[in-house]
């Protein structure tokens, strides 16, 4: 045994002198004397006197704020191994596609340092959702690793539990059933096939949020195929829309662009546009002619317009859209949104009739977006009753959220052995299920979609999965004892070139075309009769949509394009109805819209203090609301938001009037453009007559004589004909309100998102808003004739009409080459670039919002207080995850200073050094603003004038380009397009 | 040597000598306060602390704790600012313009009009201070140079005006001020005994300069008064302009109008005098200085209050008409919103407080009564702040595009500010009357025999 | 020889006045003379010569509108011409409407404030100066001449009594 070494720390030490000891003992030699100079047991005897203590006071403050002092450590840590196509500060761009569901698209996301912070537009157009589903993806709500019950676990243990339990079923003959939304991905398709292969008895049943059961029922009768038409807009020359909301939420994103081309005033050629609606949607706020009826009139209605087409005699209301649907057979299409297979039959008779399929809307090459079976699911729910469904998988659906009767389904899943849920949440139907295994967010899963005939677009992973997800494919293959779904994926598509497809994001392949069947079915008929009693009816928000991503911030925040409320859903209802029932909406003294409250029961089921939002356009004696809200287990921002109208049902309503006061937040007040000549508008007719119709240039008299306000000025001007002058065209007439532009915006400029209350103080941030206005009974021309005075005039104005003519006008910055609000800033903090844009230099920012004062289009927006890493702000930017969708090339402003459009100034210098070091002049494609790119029909347009090869010259000089408040001679260099109507 | 016809009235009643008037003015100084300004005293200072937690707590959080959103952007802050400078207007008008039009009754209530002046700019100057997002970086305002590289100021904008026009009209009014102060300090120190107050003595020998009262001192003295004089007076006329163009120059429906330069410096004034008023109605009682500050000085500011008043109203009246007379819309309707809008009410309380309680002063029974000139003093104060808040608010309110229509409440953040400025300007006001000699006693004493009860009696 | 130095305190300016000129009108020099306000006419009945402050308010307020100018001119045009608001920053004169109320303060505060410094120099009033009135209650209500004469005071005194003087000091040097 060896003897430890000792050495000596001295001779004391080796001699043993005891103060070797006792210097080991105690630390300290002598005894700190802190109770005697801060014993405050005996003040009196303390060694301390008051100066002392002031003194150690005086210290440790100073001591304290010293360090108080240091500057907080931002760590950046670099790359070990640097992956080659990572370059910090230079993003990459990858083709996927997107699909949640509900939505679908092909998009192009643009990645940062390994991070998507946008998406825009790639094969399909996109809309507000789509563009917000980025922020979806950095939801530190989500499901983040999987859970049995209520308690979390891992992988291996739920696998190995499913598996062996999987087993059991398949042995004991038990019956598998897979419920899942649309799956528009062959190879899932396959995979589930091969699923219940391996394991027998399985049934897939899919379903849909909001149905289209009904259409394709219709179009199995009528032509033997189980699908979706596509429809080509672009080819029609009248469009009848019955309650189809085909330009905001009905079916496909693609259909805007194709509107669109169909109404082009400067071609001459504009497609009729009739919309015949109860609820005001998007779709009919753009309508040609939009007429108001009780949805219980539609199957009357769509009968007798068939009957008329047949030689029958039309209703009054629809007599000019039946003959102009007579006189353009074959170049017209009819569209409904009823869910009821009979009306659909009807729709199919008078599109045959007209002999419109296969030239403006095809089923040979048939759209498979839709395919929920209402049958199916009922049927699927009777047998979970009948406990004759042993195991239950879920993907992507949220049954025990968007059935209308839900309590069936519970029943029913009480009596279900294995039931487990893959989804991104742990949602209202997820936490009920045995297993939550977590789903991946498409950004970081591989997949593939066949939208429609011969299209097949493929999905990426962007970014390496942020929890412990995996993607239900994987998961699935996982279950039969099987991996790696990529390359089951790609062996799916083995004839094509794979990377090639994977990089453009889609290819075409000849696809069989599905057999279609003339026309074979009893053409059902309907008696043109109005229930009595109110009407409800379901509607969907274009910020919220059947309520996927109702946990995101942005799109919570974006205002209804129609009620420009956010935050909410409530009751839309004619003023009319509202007056006879007594309920009312008013504004309080800073402005913030409250209103009316009830109790509504649709179906038997009930909903209580349900707000009320009078909506011109809204017919009377119907009520719709908003689905997509009312959440209870989407995340801290989608929670006890709204009411979940799904619920409810569409049907006649019983309404007990409870007044009270809910508030609304609306960031826009005021409805009507109190006959100013804001949005300039005229007719086709009058178009094609002059060209300056509706767009006379406001001129001044001068010593020259009369002059156009842009020519009146006492100065000399800056040149702006060389280099660079950055100018935007906004065309009214294809802009449709989706806000697409808007959240794009959002994305691309770290706009903070500001929560309900601040939007009721009109203290929104959104750099881009549209602007909705509603025609007014009260004009001035009337009040002329009429000798009304003008304190009587402009009150009436204030009120729209009962169904009104909408405009949508996009404000951002209009970036004044004379701007008012440079002139007053104290500090300079905002003044005008060389290429046009009016900076803003927001550390020289000192806040006295004269600037906000000063703007007569009011687009700047101040930071009331910290909106990130501020907890009273707990939206995206006070979250770990949700930061990382914030664009680097932008600053996030801090509290206290102003903010407002850049014209995406970043992107501006972006393509401008791109083209520097390629050494080629900037091409106008890539020439793009966030609204510009993300604009589905083209409406915006940006581009450099000085450029004579791009196409905003030309629209600059324009008959229909106008500049807002011209008179003012801010002259901007955004300017609008007149907004023209087809109609008589 | 003044000279003065006898039938006009006695300035300074109860046959004063001139020791009487050092004996008068120094009493404040050198005795105890009695309780009215003890009671007035606290109840300042309460407002005043109570002001400043709000001010603390709007710089702690940010501006959004008031109650301005994204269309009105300006509304109590800037409303208080123009007040509280266009009341001290009405000191330096006193000091200067009276001073150059030799008009002898301005003796009696200069000091206390300047002092007035003064505590009322330093109010004003706080809101543009405060009003900022960024407070701290006030300093951005000024045109140093900075290691930000070759980062200027804009002169363009007329807050940059504001900022040179009032911090010069401040400073020159307190230069002013203290150049007529030293001689009364001298007064009060030399009547000091020092063995019984020797710190006293001291800290007003210190305040008076060395004063002795020379020949050649006391003509330099007449000459700087008179130049000061010269130069406050267009400098007074010049900061309400500055003021007012903020809005003039703006492009804001009801703000932008040629008329506002002499209709907000004739505001300043009719709203300075009611000021004063409601001061010296006070003072006069607080430190009893009624045979100083006399019904005459009352009536002769009742009779400039009439005046002035009246010509803001034939203003409002004016803009009204030019904007129908313009035939541009936006104007039209601006006006029409601000008489018949949401805001009808306060357009309402102003132009009852502004145009018609004035109209009163016709009556010599009430142009002549404490009381009656007391209360509606109080009035004017009231309806020229609405004349600010109509003009800012409600053309903010509803201007070019409806879509950004919104409406403005104040927050008790708001209110709390207001009151605590209130609350400052007495709280200083009322220490200056314990501690400064409140009468320009050297240049009352030359009027003495021309203008004194005593010695008109004798002639 | 002794040198003394009389005081005479009066009671009233007017009685002071004519004294002043009195005894001026028999070629004795008055030293100085207290007063607790602006005598009016005092000046010139001593003989005192026009003071400048005037003349210098103008030439400081000229240096102000100057320096301004300058300032406004390197800022605005010469250091970093910027487009603001579309307004011409090419030269100082298409610019200048925008500077006249800045200029106008320049000019103001530099004639008021050093008119003033000049003002407390030339007088030697300082804070904490200490007052050099041989007597306190000429801030008061008495005013007081002071005479420095050689020799002989009966007959400056007796004068002195003659126009009014209520009390005279005799102080030996």
């Amino acid at each position: 045994m060896t003897k430890a070494k000792k050495y000596w720390k001295g001779l004391a030490d080796l001699n043993n002198d005891p103060i070797v000891e006792k210097l080991r003992q105690n630390e300290f030699v002598e005894e700190i004397p802190v109770d005697e100079f801060l014993g405050d047991n005996d003040l009196s005897s303390t060694s301390t006197s008051r100066r002392d203590f002031l003194k150690f006071l005086g210290f440790s403050t100073a001591a304290a704020t010293l360090a108080a002092c240091e500057t907080p450590i931002n760590k950046a840590i670099p790359y070990v191994i640097k992956p080659e196509e990572i370059t910090p500060g230079v993003a990459n761009y990858y083709a996927t596609t997107m699909y949640d569901g509900h939505d679908y698209a092909s998009v192009l996301v643009k990645t940062r340092e390994g991070r998507p912070i946008k998406i825009d537009a790639n094969k399909s157009a996109t809309n507000a959702r789509i563009q917000a589903s980025v922020l979806s993806l950095y939801d530190s709500s989500r499901l983040k690793n999987p859970m049995k019950g209520e308690v979390d676990t891992d992988w291996n243990t739920v696998d190995a539990e499913i598996i062996s339990k999987l087993n059991e079923i398949k042995n004991s003959g038990g019956k598998i059933a897979i419920l899942s939304s649309t799956i528009i991905s062959p190879s899932t398709t396959q995979l589930i096939a091969d699923f219940s292969a391996a394991y027998g008895n399985v049934v897939h049943v899919q379903m849909d949020a909001v149905s289209y059961s009904g259409m394709l029922d219709a179009n199995e009768a009528s032509f033997g195929v189980r699908a979706l038409p596509t429809y080509n807009f672009d080819k029609a020359a009248v469009i009848v829309s019955f309650g189809a909301d085909f330009l905001g939420n009905w079916l496909n994103v693609d259909y805007a662009k194709q509107y669109v081309t169909a109404r082009n005033p400067n071609s001459g050629k504009m497609a009729k546009h009739y919309q015949v609606e109860s609820a005001l949607s998007l779709t009919g706020s753009n309508a040609d002619d939009r007429i108001q009826i009780k949805p219980s009139e539609q199957a009357g209605l769509l009968s007798n317009l068939y009957s008329a087409l047949n030689g029958g005699t039309a209703d009054s209301r629809i007599a000019k859209m039946a003959n102009d649907l007579a006189n353009n057979a074959g170049k017209s299409i009819v569209v409904c949104n009823s869910n009821d297979a009979e009306v659909q039959i009807l729709v199919n008779a008078i599109n045959n009739t007209l002999g419109n399929y296969e030239n403006t809307l095809s089923l040979s090459t048939p759209s498979y977006l839709k395919q929920g079976n209402d049958r199916d699911v009922a049927a699927l729910i009777e047998e979970m009753n009948a406990g004759k469904i042993t195991a239950l998988i879920t993907y992507n659906v949220n049954p025990f959220y968007t059935l209308q009767n839900a309590d069936g389904y519970n029943a029913g899943l009480e009596k279900v052995e294995l039931t487990i849920a893959t989804s991104l949440y742990n949602d209202e139907s997820a936490a009920k299920m045995m297993y939550a295994c977590p789903d991946n967010h498409y950004l970081e899963s591989w997949g593939d979609a066949n939208p429609s005939n011969g299209l097949y677009t493929l999905m990426q992973p962007t970014i390496s999965p942020l929890f412990k997800g995996r993607q239900f494919q994987e998961s699935l293959m996982n279950w039969m004892g099987k991996s790696d779904y990529h390359t089951y994926l790609q062996n799916t598509y083995s004839s094509i070139d794979w990377n090639k497809s994977v990089h453009d994001g889609y290819f075409t392949q000849s696809q069989a075309a599905s057999t279609v069947n003339s026309f074979a079915a009893a053409v059902p008929s309907f008696d043109l009769a109005k229930a009595d009693g109110i009407e409800f009816e379901m509607s969907e928000k274009i910020s919220m949509g059947d309520g996927t991503q109702s946990n995101n911030p942005w799109l919570q925040e974006l205002p209804d394009p129609l009620s420009r409320a956010c935050w909410d859903n409530y009751l839309t209802m004619s003023a009319a109805t509202a007056r006879d029932l007594g309920i009312t909406n008013w504004n309080v003294s800073n402005g913030a819209l409250n209103g009316n409250m009830v109790n509504i029961t649709v179906n038997g089921t009930t909903l209580n203090n349900v707000p009320v939002m009078i909506q011109p356009g809204q017919a009377v004696g119907t009520i719709a609301m908003a689905v997509g809200y009312g959440r209870t287990a989407a995340g801290k921002c989608g929670d006890g938001i709204g009411f979940n109208a799904f619920a409810l049902g569409n049907g006649i309503a019983t309404l007990e009037v409870i007044g009270g006061e809910y508030e609304f937040a609306a960031t826009q007040l005021h409805h009507t453009m109190m006959g100013r000549e804001i949005v300039k508008e005229t007719t086709l007719a009058d178009f094609i007559k002059d060209p300056h119709a509706g767009n006379h240039q406001v001129t001044y008299a001068t010593h020259k004589g009369q002059q156009p306000a842009d020519k009146v000025t006492l100065w000399d001007e800056f040149d702006h004909s060389t280099g660079h002058f950055w100018n935007m065209s906004i065309d009214l007439t294809s802009c449709i309100g989706c806000a697409a532009c808007v959240v794009s915006c959002h994305a691309e400029n770290n706009v903070p998102v500001v929560g309900k209350e601040e939007v009721r103080k009109s203290r929104d941030m959104h750099w881009l808003r549209i602007d909705r206005y509603f025609s007014s009974d009260m004009t001035k021309e009337l009040s002329a004739e009429e000798k009304i005075s003008a304190i009587t005039m402009y009150t009436e104005m204030e009120d729209p009409s009962e169904n009104p003519e909408t405009v949508f006008q996009p404000v951002m910055c209009q970036h004044c080459n004379h701007a008012p609000c440079e002139t007053v800033c104290p500090v300079a903090a905002t003044s005008h670039g060389n290429e046009g844009q009016n900076h803003m230099a927001y550390n020289r920012c000192v806040g006295t919002r004269y600037c906000a004062n000063n703007c007569p289009y009011k687009v700047r927006r101040f930071n009331w207080f910290q909106y990130s890493d501020n907890d009273k702000f707990d939206f995206n930017m006070n979250d770990d995850h949700g930061k990382m969708v914030l664009n680097p090339d932008v600053v996030v402003r801090s509290r206290g200073v102003i903010e407002k459009c850049s014209m995406c100034i970043q992107k501006i210098q972006e393509i401008k050094l791109d083209a520097k070091k390629a050494g080629k002049r900037v091409r106008d494609e890539d020439a793009q603003t966030a609204c510009s790119s993300a604009c589905p029909t083209n409406a915006i347009v940006f581009g450099d004038v000085n450029d004579d090869t791009h196409k905003i010259q030309t629209l600059k000089k324009d008959t229909r380009a106008y500049k807002l408040l011209e008179h003012l001679n801010t002259d901007p260099s955004v300017f609008y397009q007149t907004k023209i109507r087809n109609k008589a | 040597m003044h000279k003065e016809s006898e039938i006009r009235d006695p300035l300074i009643l109860g046959n004063k000598t001139y020791h009487d008037i050092s004996k008068d003015i120094a009493r404040p100084v050198e005795g105890k306060a009695n309780k009215y300004w003890w009671i007035l005293f606290s109840l300042s200072l309460v407002l005043f602390l109570w002001g400043v937690a709000c001010m603390a707590y709007t710089i702690g959080t940010g501006i959004g704790a008031w109650g301005l959103n994204k269309t009105v952007n300006w509304a109590w802050d800037i409303t208080n600012f123009v007040w509280w400078i266009g009341i001290g207007h009405a000191g330096t008008l006193i000091s200067a313009v009276l001073l150059l039009f030799r008009q002898k009754w301005r003796m009696s209530i200069n000091r206390s009009a300047e002092a007035m002046t003064i505590f009322a700019v330093a109010q004003a100057a706080l809101f543009p201070l405060i009003h900022m997002g960024r407070p701290w970086l006030a300093y951005y305002v000024f045109p140093i140079p900075n290691q930000f590289g070759s980062l200027w100021v804009n002169f363009n904008s007329p807050l940059l005006w504001d900022v040179f026009a009032i911090s010069t009209y401040f400073s020159v009014s307190v230069v002013f001020w203290y150049i007529g102060l030293i001689p009364d300090f001298a007064m009060i120190r030399d009547r000091m005994s020092a063995t019984i107050s020797p710190m006293k003595k001291q800290l007003y020998s210190f305040l008076s300069f060395g004063w002795s009262g020379k020949a050649k001192h006391w003509q330099r003295f007449e000459e700087v008064s008179l130049v000061l004089a010269g130069l406050a007076t267009p400098l007074v006329f010049s900061v309400h302009s500055i003021v007012s163009m903020d809005f003039a120059t703006s492009i804001v429906p009801g703000w932008h109008t040629t008329i506002f330069p002499p209709y907000f410096v004739l505001g300043a004034l009719f709203s300075g005098f009611a000021m004063v008023e409601t001061l010296l109605i006070i003072m006069r009682k607080v430190v009893s200085l009624e045979s100083y500050i006399t019904i005459k000085h009352i009536e002769y500011m009742n009779v400039i209050i009439l005046l002035t008043g009246s010509l803001v109203g034939t203003a409002y009246i004016t803009e009204l008409f030019m904007s129908w007379y313009s035939g541009v819309e936006f104007e039209q309707y601006a006006f029409l919103n601000r008489a018949t809008g949401p805001y009808w009410w306060a357009y309402a309380i102003m132009m009852t407080c502004n145009v018609l309680t004035p109209q009163l002063y016709w009556f010599k029974s009430i142009r002549t009564s404490f009381v009656a000139t007391f209360v509606l003093s109080i009035f004017i104060n009231i309806g020229m702040w609405f004349e600010r808040f109509v003009i800012i608010v409600t053309s903010l309110h509803r201007d070019y595009l409806p879509s950004a229509w919104s409406m403005f409440s104040p927050t008790f953040i708001d209110i709390g500010i207001f009151l605590g400025t209130i609350g400052f300007f007495f709280t200083l006001f009322l220490l200056y009357s314990r501690t400064f000699p409140v009468i320009a006693q050297a240049e009352l004493k030359s009027i003495l025999k021309s203008s004194g009860s005593e010695y008109k009696n004798k002639k | 020889m002794s040198k003394n130095t009389l005081y005479g305190i009066f009671d009233d300016e007017e009685v002071l006045l004519a004294s002043v000129k009195e005894i001026r009108a028999n070629n004795i020099e008055i030293e100085e003379v207290f007063s607790p306000f602006p005598v009016h006419g005092l000046d010139k009945a001593l003989g005192l010569k026009e003071t400048r402050m005037a003349i210098m308010a103008f030439i400081y307020g000229c240096l102000g509108l100057s320096l301004g100018a300058l300032m406004i001119y390197n800022i605005m045009i010469v250091d970093w011409p910027q487009n603001i608001g579309g307004k011409p920053s090419f030269t100082f004169y298409h610019n200048m409407p925008a500077f006249v109320p800045i200029l106008f303060e320049c000019t103001v505060l530099f004639a008021a404030h050093l008119m003033s410094i000049t003002y407390l120099i030339k007088c030697g009033l300082f804070p904490g100066g200490t007052s050099d009135s041989p007597d306190e209650r000429t801030t008061d209500d008495k005013f007081l001449m002071v005479i420095n004469v050689d020799g002989d005071t009966s007959s400056v005194k007796a004068m002195l009594t003659k126009t009014g003087a209520t009390e005279i000091n005799e102080k030996d040097a």
